[in-house]
């Protein structure tokens, strides 16, 4: 039997899928309808990334919105954490990004966000999601419909004044960084540009700043989509190259000798440079490597681990008042003396600062983070099989350290691995992490034998 | 059917309470049913009156009209036929525009029109149901979803049209009142003032989304609720009235007397029949004989098709443009060949001024020549599955006259005439009675009281 094409999500997390035949203006209407019926009816801050099909996602929204009594705040293409400060500063209701983040173009989705610009913690994702599921929605009559308004300036003003207020912009204008620049096309285009080189005083390279262009490489900041910016930073000499995704939560990093950290070095350096002026606990997800232990550890800071994506990670942060967080296994810097979100801006930010205090160039200062090696992996999700495969796994490492809270971790005195069901796509995410690459390849290989007949299609990242 | 759940789903689009009866899904879906009926590759036009849902359903209907592909071009708020006007000017696929025209506030409707701005003809209109009602939308890939563009030049176009029919200069020298019951006509008008120096004097000109200063129909009683009392003290030659989305108009003669929505039809077939002699009026079986008669002045001929706008527009597809001087309803909504057929307000109170500068003589003087017909109308509550009885019956009764079972039943005497009908938009059996002279009040009663019986 030929699989079931599954390019549609609803759930908890919210609605994301392949626009077209997938996810229709008609969905989309109906959930931000759903979304305004819980959030009440008051304003709702409304903003998207770059997709080709946001402009259209974005009226279907408005539509679903609006019918619901809600008042319209339009704030056009930005990244996704100005949005956030933009919705916790004003008397906003919520806030609704038609974004799929680092998802390939053809995907779609919205995220949702309460009153203070935050995402919902899990109990009011179900709510909504029964809320939808019910479709009991308020239906505003004519005199109940408010306006639909828009405010382009003031999102990325008060998001700049924010990072401001946290860093030492002074020093790192007088370096005059020579920075390397590629925003995907994405959201950021514009505000990164003007943030390195008007706030920050940086000597900028910029590539793929375009907004209309559609994403000229995979959306995802990873190393391997990364090598126009790498060769950007070779020609021009950059001491820095910055990568983002389409809606700027998440950031990648090229260091001056063109070779591109990994998300968990970069989680690190954010960390370290966090904890080095208000010390603080950290949170970050189950993948994130265990350096970020060693850090905090060197402070005397305790870690919090949560299930992957990034509300787990700040429904935790903000509950512990952890200093700072993230998931280094996708990029995201969350500092929440700027806002409880991830933020590619507050990690440019951090990390040239950390660059104009040491006087270090940015490869000096990842060498001094702890050492390990990683490796991430996935596999087709085949239903019912990964209890079974949990179990198998626990079995085989009797003396592990096990956490269950969202697939299977397991901590051994070597390292660890972890296996888990995607939250967004139909696959099963597979990572692994340890002192050296012998270790490294006898725990993976340990993970995908027991894959069976998937085995082969476990492919590496 | 309960009016705070008011729903209607139908060959001429949507109409409903907002909220209550008309929903986001359910313009969403109609409108996708929209995008994938229209061919692809020209963009598509939408525009709005001002009521508040308004800014709801624009949503809506473009999400859905991007989704399927098409480029979306957003008019704002503008009259009806500004967008069909901009249709034809911007070769566009089609249109759809937002507003309920004279309905109160509360409501809201999608009207959808196709290539050149016509209304969709009956075979079209059921294919479009056919495609909502299965629910299988086309909706394209993510690379080839539609742009949204505003414009706001549509009403100088619009305006640029009506100065090439109607000699706008010359109607400079009336000043006239108009009450534009806070919708399009104010934008339009106001802009007819600037560009061309005429002198009307609006009132009701603010744009209201919620509360409009009176009932938005064109009727005699509205024009007697404000707009009548003012002509005479202003001094002005005439006063007109329009309704939120300006495709119909009624009128105020300069002596301040408020002249039934029934005139404006025989009026522009006076004008228009003497500038075509022989040519056809058409109308619908519910308005006033007074047309047979003038008809008869021009050797014209009024043919007469069931109620509504989809029957006019049919009908109008069975003849040659040159063959019509005018069509329209006893409602204040007329369509004009040098328009294109498109119900005009503005259009026709160009035409009745133009009518009174070319013949020299006053709006009261226009109106009196014409011999007076007394017209009745009543409703009663409707009981569906009696109505084929009742009319049958009502025909044998009446069996003296000629009868007309195009849409219900009409029975004509010489100088009288009654038509029974069903309402397409209400729940409720229409009773028309009319009667050259005094009203037929005899005759109006008794049908009361035989339609009650039914009820």
């Amino acid at each position: 039997m030929p699989r079931r094409e599954h390019l549609l999500k609803i759930g908890v997390s919210g609605i994301r899928g392949v626009v077209g035949e997938f996810l229709t203006p008609v969905l989309v209407g109906s959930f931000a309808q759903a979304f305004g019926t819980y959030v009440g009816a008051g304003r709702v801050v409304l903003g998207r990334d770059t997709r080709l099909s946001g402009e259209m996602l974005q009226h279907a929204a408005a539509c679903g919105l609006l019918a619901a009594g809600c008042e319209v705040m339009d704030v056009g293409v930005l990244p996704t954490p100005t949005i956030q400060v933009y919705i916790g500063s004003t008397r906003a209701r919520g806030g609704l990004a038609v974004t799929a983040s680092h998802n390939p173009p053809e995907y779609n989705a919205l995220k949702m966000f309460n009153a203070r610009g935050l995402f919902f913690n899990q109990y009011e994702r179900a709510e909504l999601l029964d809320l939808y599921h019910q479709s009991e929605f308020r239906q505003a009559a004519n005199q109940d419909m408010r306006q639909l308004l828009a405010d382009y300036q003031t999102p990325p003003r008060l998001h700049i004044e924010r990072i401001l207020a946290h860093v030492d912009a002074e020093r790192i204008r007088a370096r005059r960084f020579r920075v390397a620049l590629d925003a995907v096309n994405g959201a950021g285009s514009r505000l990164s540009c003007r943030f390195l080189e008007e706030t920050l005083g940086c000597q900028l390279h910029a590539l793929f700043v375009d907004p209309g262009r559609g994403f000229p490489r995979p959306p995802e900041p990873r190393p391997e989509a990364l090598a126009e910016l790498v060769e950007l930073v070779r020609r021009e000499g950059c001491q820095i190259g910055f990568a983002q995704d389409p809606d700027g939560d998440r950031l990648g990093v090229v260091e001056e000798t063109g070779r591109v950290l990994d998300g968990d070095e970069v989680l690190g350096l954010a960390v370290e440079a966090v904890l080095e002026r208000a010390p603080g606990d950290v949170v970050v997800n189950l993948t994130t490597s265990a350096l970020i232990e060693d850090l905090a550890r060197r402070r005397g800071r305790q870690v919090y681990r949560t299930p992957v994506g990034e509300a787990n990670v700040v429904e935790t942060l903000l509950a512990v008042g952890a200093a700072v967080g993230g998931e280094g296994s996708n990029g995201g810097i969350i500092f929440p003396g700027v806002h409880a979100c991830r933020d590619s801006y507050v990690g440019m930010a951090l990390l040239l600062e950390s660059m104009a205090r040491s006087g270090e160039p940015i490869s000096a200062l990842a060498a001094r983070l702890p050492r390990y090696v990683r490796r991430y992996g996935r596999a087709p999700y085949e239903h019912g099989r990964l209890g079974s495969l949990m179990q198998e796994l626990e079995e085989a490492f009797p003396g592990a350290q096990t956490d269950r809270s969202d697939g299977l971790k397991l901590t051994l005195p070597e390292g660890w691995i972890h296996l888990r069901a995607s939250n967004t796509e139909p696959v099963l995410r597979l990572a692994a992490e340890a002192h050296s690459e012998e270790e490294l390849g006898k725990l993976w290989d340990s993970l995908t034998r027991r894959l069976g007949a998937t085995a082969s299609a476990a492919r590496e990242e | 059917m309960e009016a705070r759940k008011a729903l209607r789903i139908s060959h001429v689009g949507l109409r409903g309470v907002v909220g209550a009866g008309l929903t986001a899904s359910h313009v969403l879906e109609f409108a996708s049913a929209f995008g994938t009926f229209l061919e692809p590759g020209r963009p598509v036009l939408l525009g709005r009156d001002p009521r508040a849902s308004g800014v709801m359903i624009q949503e809506g209907v473009a999400a859905a009209l991007m989704a399927c592909g098409h480029d979306v071009i957003g008019l704002g708020i503008v009259s009806t036929p500004v967008i069909q006007h901009a249709i034809r000017r911007l070769e566009a696929a089609g249109g759809v525009s937002i507003g309920a025209s004279h309905n109160a506030a509360e409501w809201n409707a999608l009207k959808f029109f196709g290539a050149q701005g016509a209304y969709l003809s009956t075979a079209e209109a059921s294919e479009l149901l056919d495609i909502y009602h299965l629910k299988k939308f086309r909706f394209v890939e993510w690379d080839r979803v539609g742009r949204f563009q505003r414009r706001d030049d549509a009403v100088d176009a619009y305006l640029d049209e009506l100065a090439r029919v109607f000699d706008l200069a010359a109607l400079r020298r009336f000043k006239v009142v108009v009450d534009c019951t806070n919708g399009t006509s104010s934008l339009i008008l106001r802009r007819m003032n600037e560009r061309f120096g005429l002198d009307l004097l609006l009132i009701n000109a603010q744009i209201e989304g919620v509360a409009f200063a009176h009932e938005p129909s064109t009727n005699q009683r509205t024009v007697a609720l404000q707009l009548a009392p003012l002509v005479r003290p202003v001094g002005a030659d005439a006063g007109f009235l329009f309704d939120v989305d300006s495709d119909r108009v009624a009128m105020a003669t300069e002596q301040g007397t408020a002249i039934s929505e029934e005139m404006v039809l025989p009026v522009l077939a006076d004008y228009l029949l003497e500038r075509g002699p022989g040519k056809l009026v058409i109308t619908n079986l519910s308005t006033t004989a007074l047309l047979e008669e003038v008809a008869a002045w021009h050797g014209g001929r009024v043919v007469r098709v069931p109620v509504g706008r989809q029957a006019a527009a049919d009908a109008l597809a069975g003849f040659r443009p040159e063959q019509i001087a005018v069509a329209g309803e006893g409602t204040g909504a007329v369509m004009m060949p040098q328009f294109r057929f498109v119900y005009d307000g503005i259009a026709a109170m160009l035409a009745i001024l133009s009518m009174m500068r070319e013949r020299g003589r006053k709006l009261s003087e226009i109106l009196a020549r014409y011999p007076r017909y007394s017209m009745l109308k009543g409703a009663v509550p409707l009981v569906s599955n009696r109505v084929p009885e009742m009319l049958m019956e009502l025909r044998k009764r009446n069996a003296d006259g000629a009868a007309n079972t195009l849409d219900g039943l009409r029975v004509d005497w010489p100088g009288r005439w009654f038509h029974v009908r069903v309402s397409q938009t209400e729940p409720i059996v229409r009773v028309i009675a009319e009667q050259r002279g005094d009203p037929p009040e005899r005759l109006f009663e008794a049908l009361l009281d035989f339609v009650r019986a039914y009820a």
